[in-house]
C-alpha cells in the first residue's frame, strides 16, 4: 500500500486554523500587503482591488460552493443509496457508468454548456457546481456501499436489523471514509470552477483576477489568486482533520 | 429463459418516457432572424404539425413497447431502434431548417432546441444501458456511435447552412482550426513533458524514500490550489523573469501567454503521474522480481523486461487521468491569453454569443471523451498482453 504524503493525525486542528487565519487576515488586511503590491504594479492608482470588499466576495464564494456543495451530497448520497437498494438496483449499471463517465468532462465545459440553458448569474453556477459535484460524491458512496464485506452485511441480517438500520448503522459508517473522499474531490473542484464562473457574471473571488486580466493590473490577479488559493487550502485541509488516514 | 419470467426493463422504459416528456415539452428548435436578436422556440408541433409528431415519436413509442418484455432479441431490435433515433436527430434538424427558416433571410440562424438536447443526451443513455444489458464490448458500443456521427456528417455537407453553430463556425473556420492545434499541442507538450519528469521523480522517490512524503505533500497541495489561481500567480514571477532576462523573453517566455500555462499544466499532471508510476513500480511482486533475478537477468534487464511492461497499464492510466485533466485545464488557460479553444468559450460569453461558446465546449468535451476512451482501451489492451 502508498502512504499518503500528508497524514491528518500529526497535524490535528493546526492546520485548518493555521490556513483559514492566514485567509482571514488576508481579506481583512489587503492594505498591509500594499508595499509587496506595489513591487509588480510600480505606477498604478488603484493598488488594491476596491470593487467590493474581499470579505464579502469570500462570502457569496462560500455561499455558491456551500450550496451546491450541500444539495450536491444530498442528492449524490441519496441517489447512491437509492440504486443500491433492491428496489432501485435496476438503475445501479446506468448511474454508476454515467458518474464515470461524466467525470471526464472538464468543468469548464459544464459550466460554458449551462450558461445557454440556464443564462448568467450566480443560480446557473450553482446549478452547473450542483450537476457537476455530483459525480465524485455519486461514485465514492456507490464505490464505498458496493466495497463492503457482504458478509458484514448478512451478519447485520442475521441479527435482526431492518433495511434501514442497517443502512444507517452498517453500511453508512463504514462506506463514510471513501463518501467523505468524495466529497472533498466535488468541494475542490467547485471551488476552483466557481472562481472560473466569475467569467459568466458570479461575483465571487475570482472577480479580482478577471478584472485584473482584462484591466491589465497584476496586482488585482495576485490578490485574488492569493485568496482563493488560501480559501482551497483552508477547506483542503479542514476535509483532512475529519478524513481518517486514507486514500483521497 | 422462459418469455413469463421477462420483466419490463424499467431504466430503458423511464428512459424513453422521459425522451418523449423532453421532445413534446420543450422546444425542437430556436430560430433568430440575426445573430444579436434572441431566437424565438419553435415546438415539434410548429416545425412539423400533428402528422410530423406523429412520425417523430412513432419509433420511440416502438422502443417503449420493446422495454416493457426485454429479451436479448427485443434488446437488440431497441439498440437497433436507438441508433435509428441518433441518427435521425440530424435529418431532423434539416427538416426543421426548411420549414421554419426563412430562405430570403441569410442572416436567419437556427438554434438547436432543449428537446433536442435532451434527446440526444438520453438516447445516449439508453444506449449505455442498453450496452450493458447486451454484455456487448466497449470497442462495439462506440462502433454504433459512429452511424449517428455519419449521419451528422451528412447532413452538414448537403445543408444545415441555417445552423447557428455551423454560421459560427464558418465566420471563423481558420481560428477553429488553429484554436484545435493550439489545444492540441499544449495539451500534449504538458502530457510529454510531464510523464518524463513523473516517471523521473517516481523513480527518484523509490531510491530516495525520505523524499517520497515531502513529494507527494507538495504535489498533493499543488493539486489543491484552483486552476485561476495558479495561472495568476505565476504570472507576476514569470513577468518578472523575463523582464530580467532577455533570452527568455525571447524564447516567448512572459507573465501571459503560453509559458504559464505550461508551467500550471504541468504542476497540475505531475500528481496522478508520479502516483501511478509510483504505485506500479511498488506493486509489482517481488517473486516475479526474484524468479527474474534467479534467470541471471541484470538489474537493468529486470527493470526494462520485467518492472516496466508490468506498470505499463497502470502508468498508461496516469497518462490518462493526466490528458483528460489537461484538455480542461487547457480550455481555463485562454484567460491568460494561452490560446485554445477556451478563447471561444469565454469571447462568446463575453459578447453573450452562445453559440459561439457551444462552439468552443463541445469540441473540448469530445476531444476529453476522445482521449479517455482511446487511452481506457490502449490500457485494457496492454493488460492481458502485458503479463506475458
Amino acid at each position: 500500500m502508498m502512504r499518503k504524503g500528508r497524514s491528518s493525525r500529526g497535524y490535528g486542528w493546526l492546520s485548518p486554523l493555521l490556513w483559514l487565519s492566514l485567509l482571514l487576515s488576508a481579506c481583512l488586511g489587503m492594505e498591509g500587503l500594499k508595499g509587496l503590491f506595489r513591487l509588480v504594479e510600480p505606477d498604478s492608482q488603484a493598488l488594491i482591488y476596491d470593487r467590493a470588499d474581499f470579505i464579502v466576495l469570500l462570502g457569496r464564494h462560500l455561499l455558491v460552493v456551500g450550496v451546491a456543495a450541500l444539495l450536491a451530497i444530498l442528492l449524490g448520497v441519496g441517489a447512491a443509496v437509492a440504486v443500491t437498494r433492491p428496489g432501485g438496483r435496476d438503475f445501479l449499471p446506468l448511474v454508476g457508468q454515467l458518474a464515470s463517465i461524466g467525470q471526464t468532462f472538464p468543468p469548464v465545459a459544464v459550466l460554458a454548456l449551462a450558461v445557454p440553458v440556464l443564462g448568467f448569474g450566480t443560480l446557473p453556477i450553482i446549478v452547473a457546481l450542483l450537476l457537476y459535484g455530483l459525480l465524485p460524491i455519486v461514485r465514492n458512496t456507490l464505490a464505498g456501499l458496493e466495497g463492503i464485506d457482504p458478509g458484514v452485511a448478512e451478519a447485520a441480517r442475521g441479527m435482526g436489523m431492518t433495511g434501514g438500520q442497517r443502512l444507517r448503522q452498517v453500511e453508512l459508517p463504514l462506506a463514510a471514509p471513501v463518501i467523505l473522499a468524495g466529497i472533498r474531490t466535488s468541494v475542490t473542484i467547485n471551488i476552483a470552477t466557481a472562481a472560473i464562473g466569475a467569467t459568466v457574471g458570479a461575483s465571487n473571488l475570482g472577480d479580482p483576477i478577471i478584472s485584473g486580466i482584462v484591466n491589465g493590473n497584476t496586482a488585482h490577479v495576485l490578490q485574488g489568486a492569493l485568496l482563493i488559493g488560501l480559501l482551497a487550502l483552508s477547506v483542503d485541509s479542514l476535509f483532512a482533520r475529519f478524513q481518517p488516514a486514507s486514500s483521497s | 429463459m422462459r418469455r413469463d419470467a421477462v420483466q419490463p426493463n424499467i431504466v430503458l422504459a423511464s428512459l424513453f418516457l422521459a425522451t418523449l416528456v423532453a421532445w413534446l415539452g420543450l422546444d425542437a428548435v430556436s430560430v433568430a432572424p440575426n445573430r444579436i436578436v434572441p431566437g424565438q422556440g419553435v415546438d415539434v408541433l410548429g416545425v412539423a404539425g400533428w402528422g410530423g409528431m406523429a412520425v417523430s415519436i412513432s419509433p420511440l413509442l416502438v422502443a417503449l413497447g420493446l422495454a416493457w418484455r426485454p429479451t436479448p432479441d427485443r434488446l437488440r431490435w431497441s439498440t437497433g431502434l436507438v441508433v435509428l433515433m441518433l441518427s435521425a436527430l440530424p435529418v431532423w434538424l434539416m427538416v426543421a431548417a426548411a420549414f421554419t427558416v426563412d430562405p430570403d433571410m441569410p442572416q436567419a440562424r437556427m438554434g438547436i432546441g432543449g428537446g433536442v438536447w435532451m434527446a440526444l443526451f438520453l438516447l445516449l443513455l439508453a444506449l449505455i444501458e442498453l450496452r450493458t444489458r447486451l454484455t456487448m464490448p466497449r470497442a462495439r458500443g462506440w462502433a454504433l456511435l459512429l452511424v449517428p456521427l455519419a449521419s451528422l456528417a451528412a447532413c452538414l455537407s448537403f445543408g444545415l447552412e441555417p445552423l447557428a453553430l455551423r454560421q459560427e463556425y464558418q465566420g471563423r473556420s481558420e481560428a477553429f482550426v488553429s484554436a484545435i492545434a493550439e489545444h492540441l499541442l499544449l495539451v500534449g507538450v504538458a502530457v510529454c513533458l510531464s510523464l518524463l519528469l513523473g516517471v523521473g521523480l517516481a523513480m527518484a522517490m523509490r531510491h530516495w524514500p525520505r523524499a517520497q512524503r515531502v513529494g507527494f505533500a507538495i504535489l498533493n497541495f499543488l493539486q489543491t490550489i484552483p486552476s485561476l489561481a495558479l495561472f495568476g500567480l505565476l504570472l507576476a514571477p514569470l513577468a518578472w523573469l523575463s523582464s530580467r532576462f532577455d533570452w527568455l523573453a525571447a524564447f516567448g517566455v512572459s507573465g501571459i501567454g503560453w509559458a504559464p500555462a505550461l508551467l500550471a499544466l504541468i504542476g497540475y499532471s505531475l500528481l496522478p503521474m508520479v502516483r501511478n508510476t509510483y504505485v506500479a513500480l511498488d506493486e509489482v511482486d517481488l517473486d516475479v522480481i526474484e524468479a527474474a533475478r534467479g534467470m541471471g537477468m541484470s538489474r537493468g534487464q529486470v527493470f526494462r523486461q520485467v518492472r516496466l511492461p508490468l506498470a505499463l497499464p497502470l502508468i498508461l492510466e496516469g497518462i490518462r487521468i493526466t490528458t483528460v485533466q489537461a484538455i480542461g485545464l487547457t480550455a481555463v488557460a485562454a484567460l491568460i491569453g494561452a490560446g485554445g479553444l477556451g478563447t471561444f468559450i469565454f469571447q462568446g460569453l463575453g459578447q453573450a454569443a452562445m453559440d459561439m461558446v457551444l462552439l468552443g465546449a463541445l469540441p473540448i468535451l469530445a476531444m476529453a471523451l476522445v482521449a479517455d476512451a482511446l487511452l481506457g482501451a490502449l490500457t485494457d489492451l496492454l493488460r492481458p498482453g502485458g503479463a506475458t
